[in-house]
C-alpha cells in the first residue's frame, strides 16, 4: 500500500507539472488547501470569511484568530514552436498569507476582518528571452481586506456578508526595439467589492454552501511608465511617461457540498464558475505620445468551472489528515496567450494535515502541487507562438488561535 | 497509518525542493531528405553580409548564410568558413551608423553618418584570406560574373572597364578561378543562390542612366549564366536552394525621398511661380518659342518635385528642361539633401535664376522603373522555372518584400520597409540589416523544409541586432 502510493506519487511528479485559471490564487486557508482548495461547504472558522461568509455564524468558539500564507514556488517552462529555442522563468517565491480573525457578538452574531491576498502573480522571464517584446517580468498583486458580518438565520441556514477594499499593484517591464532599450510600468490603487455567502446544514452529514465574490475592476490611473531608451530617442518619446490601464479580477460563484462519510471521515465536493469573461482586452493608454503608445491588447478570456474534490480524516484529538484534487481548465484564448500569464489546464493534487496540541490552539501544514499541462499556444498579434507547461509547489503553513 | 502518511508528505516535500523543471519534449530537428554537410552560399553583397555601404565583421559574421548554417549545424551541417573581414569600420569604405549631423539650415538630427575609424584600405584589403570559404557572396557580382574565370585576378582591378572583383579576389582559389569552380571544388551537398539583383539593381542605382555605365542584363545573358549555374551545382547530386530578385524599386533607396516632397507655404509658391513666369516670358521673347510654358503651377502644400527631363519637346539648355515629378516617379536617397533643402534643387535655383531640376540620375521615371520590372519579372521566370525543372527549393523573396511594405510581426517585433525604424534594411537603405538577415534566414528555412520535407529549426529573429541607436 504504501509503495504503491509513494510510486503513483513519484509518477505523478515525474510525468509532470502553476499557478492555473489566469492569476488567481485561491490559497486563503491551509486546512481548505489540503482539501484541494474546497470551503465552501465547510465550517473551518475564521478563514469562511473568504470562502464562505455564511459559515461564519457557526463559528465554534468565542474568538478565533487564523494566521497563515504559503510559498509558491513556480516554474514555466517555454519552446518556440519552429525551433528548438527554448527559456525558462526564474520566479521568485511568491508569498501569498491571510490573516482572519473573527468573534461571536452574540450566538447568532459574527464580525470578523479579513486580509487576504487572493489575486496576483510573479512571472521572471530571462533578459535576453525570445518574447521580452511581448513581457519580460510581470508581477502583479491585490491585497483584499473584508470585514465581515455573519449571521446564523436558524439552526441550519447562515448568512453571511463581507465588504472589501482592495489595494492593489501592478508592475510591468518591457523591451523596446532600440538597442537594449525596454519600458516598466509601474502603479497602485484602491477599488471596492463584496462577498456574500450562504450555508445551510440539510442533515446531521450534509452541508451545502454558495459563495459568490464580486468582481472587482482595478483601474490603475497616473501610474508611471519609465522608458529606458537611447538619447536619442527621446526627443520623440519622453522618458518619463504617465500611464492608466484596466484590470479585472473576475466575480467568483461557488457551489459546494460536504458529506460527513464516517465519523472520521469528511468528504467535500465543490464547483467554482471564475467569470473570467470579463477580461476581453487590456488597454494602455498613455498621457503623452498616446498616438504613438496606446494600445489595445486583446485576451478574450472565458469563464472557467473548477470541479475540486477533498477529504479530511480524523486520525484523532490531536491530528486530521487531508488529501484533495482539482482540475482548473485555462480561461486563455489560444490565439490570444501572451506569457504575462502562462496559464494552463492544470491538474492539481492536495495534502494538509493539522496538529492540535491544546483545544485553544492548532497548527495547519498544506501542500499542493500544480501540473500545468503542455500546451501550444500563440499571441497571433505579436506572431508569438510555442509550447508551454508549468508545474507550482506550494507548501503552507497556518496557526489557529481560538477561545 | 501515520508513518505512511508522514512518508508520503516527507517524499513529496523533498521531490519538490529540489525543483522540477517542467519539461517539454525537444523540438524535432531533422534533414529530411536534405544532406547539409558541406553547404556553399553564392551570391551577391547580399549573400556576402553587406551592411550599412561597406563590407564588416559583425554584419558578416550575421550574413543570412552564417545564420543559415548555424541552423544547419542543428541538422547535421557542417563547418561554414566565411572570408573574414576582421574590422568593424569595413572594408575599403566606413560603414554608415546612426549619428548627428547638421543641415544647412543649422538644424540638427538623426541621421545615417559615416563611422569613425579608418577602413581596411589597399593594398591589406586585397590580401588573399588564404583558406577556402563557404561563403562565396561577392558584393556586385552579377549572375555572369558568377560564371567568369578570372573574376578573382588582382590584374584584372586594372582593366578598363575593369574584369574582376576586389572582393572575389580576396578568396579566389587561383587567378584564373570563378566562383562557381570554387564553389563545385568543394564537392558541396547543398547550395544556396541568390542573383541576378545587380543585373537590375546597378542601373537602377544610377538612376537608370546608361551613361554612367551601368544597363540591365539582358534576358538571354541572365538565362545562360543562370543555367549554368544551376546545372553546375547540381551536377553531383547536391540540392538547394534558390531565391528570386525582389522589387527592388520598394526599398528605401527608392522610397525614402518622396516624390512629392516639396513642400511650400502660400508665399513660398506664389514666389516660384513669378519666378518660372519670368523664365517663361525670357524663352518666349528671347528665346523665341512662341507660347511656352513648363505648365508647372506651385500650391501651398506638398508638391512634385521638379526634375530633369529626358524627353524635353524643345531644345533648351539641360539646366531649362526640367518637368515636375509625375506620380510613381522615385528619387534616389542619395539625392542631396543640402542642394534640396537650401540651394533650391528640385524647383529652382535663386543664385542662377533659373530652374533647377533634380539630375536624372537621382530620378527613376515611369519608363524606368517599367524596364525593371520587366526585367525582374523575366529572371524571376527564368528561376522558378529552373528551380522546378531541377526539384530545388524555392524562395519567394519577391513575395516576402511585398509583405514587408505593409508590415510584418516577428516575436512582437514590427518590421516594414521603411527606411531607419522599419527595422529590415540597414543604413544603406539597399542591404538588409542583421535582423533583416535573420528574417531572410527564415524565408530560406520554410522552402527548404517544404521541398526536401526537413524540420530545421528556425533562427532567433530577436537575438539579432538591429540599427543601433545613439
Amino acid at each position: 500500500m504504501r509503495k504503491t502510493l509513494f510510486s503513483l506519487l513519484l509518477l505523478l511528479l515525474a510525468s509532470a507539472s502553476l499557478m492555473a485559471g489566469g492569476y488567481q490564487v485561491r490559497l486563503q486557508g491551509t486546512r481548505q488547501t489540503g482539501m484541494g482548495l474546497t470551503g465552501t461547504a465547510l465550517k473551518s472558522g475564521a478563514s469562511d470569511i473568504f470562502y464562505n461568509p455564511g459559515s461564519l455564524g457557526f463559528l465554534g468558539k468565542k474568538f478565533e484568530l487564523n494566521l497563515g500564507g504559503n510559498a509558491i514556488i513556480s516554474k514555466i517552462s517555454f519552446r518556440d514552436l519552429e525551433s528548438d529555442y527554448s527559456a525558462q522563468t526564474d520566479n521568485p517565491v511568491s508569498p501569498p498569507f491571510f490573516f482572519y480573525g473573527a468573534g461571536k457578538l452574540t450566538d447568532k452574531l459574527v464580525m470578523g476582518l479579513g486580509v487576504y491576498t487572493p489575486y496576483g502573480s510573479k512571472t521572471v522571464w530571462p533578459d535576453d528571452w525570445k518574447g521580452r517584446y511581448l513581457i519580460q517580468n510581470i508581477g502583479l498583486r491585490a491585497y483584499y481586506m473584508q470585514p465581515t458580518i455573519s449571521y446564523q438565520l436558524t439552526d441550519r441556514l447562515g448568512l453571511g456578508a463581507g465588504f472589501i477594499y482592495m489595494y492593489g499593484k501592478a508592475d510591468i517591464q518591457k523591451a523596446l526595439p532600440y538597442n537594449d532599450a525596454n519600458v516598466n510600468l509601474s502603479g497602485s490603487t484602491t477599488a471596492m467589492g463584496f462577498n456574500l455567502g450562504v450555508f445551510f446544514k440539510a442533515s446531521d452529514k450534509i452541508n451545502l454552501g454558495l459563495n459568490y465574490r464580486s468582481k472587482i475592476e482595478v483601474s490603475l490611473t497616473d501610474g508611471d511608465a519609465t522608458f529606458n531608451i537611447p538619447t536619442s530617442l527621446s526627443a520623440i518619446l519622453p522618458q518619463n511617461n504617465k500611464f492608466s490601464a484596466n484590470l479585472p479580477m473576475p466575480a467568483n460563484l461557488d457551489f459546494g457540498v460536504s458529506f460527513q462519510a464516517t465519523d472520521k471521515l469528511l468528504l467535500s465536493l465543490e464547483l467554482d464558475w471564475v467569470m473570467w469573461g470579463v477580461y476581453d482586452t487590456l488597454t494602455f493608454t498613455f498621457a503623452e505620445k498616446g498616438e504613438l503608445l496606446n494600445s489595445k491588447n486583446p485576451r478574450l478570456y472565458s469563464d472557467a468551472y473548477i470541479p475540486r474534490f477533498g477529504l479530511e480524516y480524523t486520525a484523532n484529538e490531536k491530528l486530521t489528515l487531508r488529501a484533495g484534487a482539482y482540475y482548473d481548465k485555462t480561461p486563455t484564448n489560444k490565439d490570444y496567450f501572451n506569457p504575462e500569464t502562462v496559464s494552463l489546464n492544470t491538474m492539481a493534487f492536495t495534502l494538509g494535515f493539522t496538529y492540535k496540541p491544546s483545544d485553544n490552539f492548532k497548527v495547519d501544514f498544506s501542500f499542493a502541487q500544480l501540473f500545468g499541462q503542455e500546451m501550444e499556444r500563440a499571441y497571433t498579434p505579436a506572431h508569438f507562438a510555442g509550447k508551454y507547461k508549468s508545474s507550482a509547489t506550494i507548501p503552507g503553513l497556518g496557526i489557529t488561535y481560538s477561545f | 497509518m501515520n508513518r505512511r502518511y508522514f512518508n508520503i508528505l516527507a517524499a513529496v516535500l523533498l521531490l519538490s525542493f529540489t525543483g522540477c523543471q517542467p519539461t517539454i519534449e525537444d523540438f524535432p530537428a531533422s534533414s529530411g531528405n536534405a544532406d547539409f554537410t558541406r553547404y556553399v552560399a553564392l551570391g551577391n553583397s547580399l549573400t556576402a553580409g553587406y551592411a550599412d555601404g561597406t563590407l564588416y565583421k559583425s554584419a558578416q559574421a550575421n550574413s543570412y548564410p552564417a545564420i543559415l548554417a548555424r541552423q544547419f549545424a542543428k541538422v547535421g551541417g557542417g563547418t561554414f568558413v566565411q572570408p573574414v573581414v576582421d574590422n568593424e569600420i569595413g572594408l575599403f569604405v566606413n560603414k554608415r551608423v546612426l549619428g548627428f549631423s547638421t543641415d544647412c539650415k543649422g538644424i540638427t538630427g538623426l541621421s545615417p553618418v559615416l563611422a569613425e575609424g579608418s577602413p581596411v584600405g589597399l593594398p591589406a584589403a586585397l590580401a588573399p584570406v588564404g583558406y577556402p570559404v563557404q561563403n562565396l557572396g561577392v558584393p556586385g557580382a552579377k549572375t555572369a560574373h558568377l560564371i567568369f574565370p578570372g573574376y578573382g585576378n588582382p590584374a584584372g582591378l586594372l582593366t578598363q572597364p575593369p574584369s574582376a572583383n576586389p572582393y572575389y579576389v580576396r578568396f579566389a582559389s587561383s587567378a584564373s578561378a570563378s566562383v562557381l569552380q570554387d564553389a563545385m571544388a568543394q564537392n558541396p551537398t547543398f547550395f544556396s543562390l541568390w542573383i541576378g539583383n545587380n543585373d537590375v539593381l546597378g542601373y537602377a542605382l544610377a538612376g537608370g542612366e546608361n551613361p554612367l555605365g551601368e544597363s540591365i542584363t539582358q534576358t538571354d545573358v541572365f538565362n545562360f549564366a543562370y543555367n549554368t549555374l544551376i546545372n553546375t551545382l547540381t551536377s553531383n547530386g547536391a540540392k538547394g536552394v534558390v531565391a528570386n530578385i525582389p522589387d527592388i524599386t520598394s526599398i528605401p533607396y527608392f522610397n525614402t525621398v518622396p516624390a512629392m516632397g516639396l513642400v511650400l507655404t502660400a508665399e513660398q509658391a506664389a514666389q516660384l511661380n513669378g519666378a518660372y513666369a519670368q523664365v517663361e516670358n525670357y524663352i518666349r521673347t528671347v528665346v523665341g518659342i512662341p507660347n511656352f510654358s513648363y505648365n508647372i503651377s506651385f500650391q501651398a502644400g506638398p508638391n512634385p518635385f521638379v526634375v530633369e527631363d529626358r524627353n524635353f519637346p524643345y531644345p533648351l539648355p539641360k539646366a531649362f528642361r526640367v518637368r515636375q515629378a509625375k506620380p510613381g516617379e522615385l528619387i534616389l536617397l542619395t539625392v542631396p539633401q543640402d542642394s534640396l533643402k537650401c540651394a533650391g534643387m528640385g524647383s529652382f535655383s535663386i543664385e542662377k535664376q533659373r530652374p533647377y531640376g533634380i539630375p536624372q540620375h537621382f530620378v527613376l521615371d515611369q519608363e524606368e522603373i517599367q524596364n525593371i520590372k520587366t526585367a525582374v519579372a523575366a529572371m524571376n521566370t527564368t528561376i522558378k522555372n529552373l528551380a522546378e525543372q531541377k526539384g530545388l527549393a524555392f524562395v519567394d523573396v519577391a513575395s516576402l518584400l511585398e509583405t514587408a511594405k505593409t508590415g510584418m510581426v516577428y516575436d512582437g517585433l514590427n518590421f516594414t520597409t521603411t527606411f531607419v525604424t522599419g527595422g529590415i534594411f540597414s543604413l544603406d537603405g539597399v542591404h538588409m540589416n542583421q535582423r533583416g538577415a535573420a528574417i531572410v534566414a527564415n524565408a530560406f528555412i520554410d522552402a527548404i523544409n517544404n521541398k526536401y520535407g526537413a524540420h530545421i529549426p528556425k533562427a532567433d529573429i530577436t537575438a539579432y541586432p538591429g540599427i543601433v541607436f545613439p
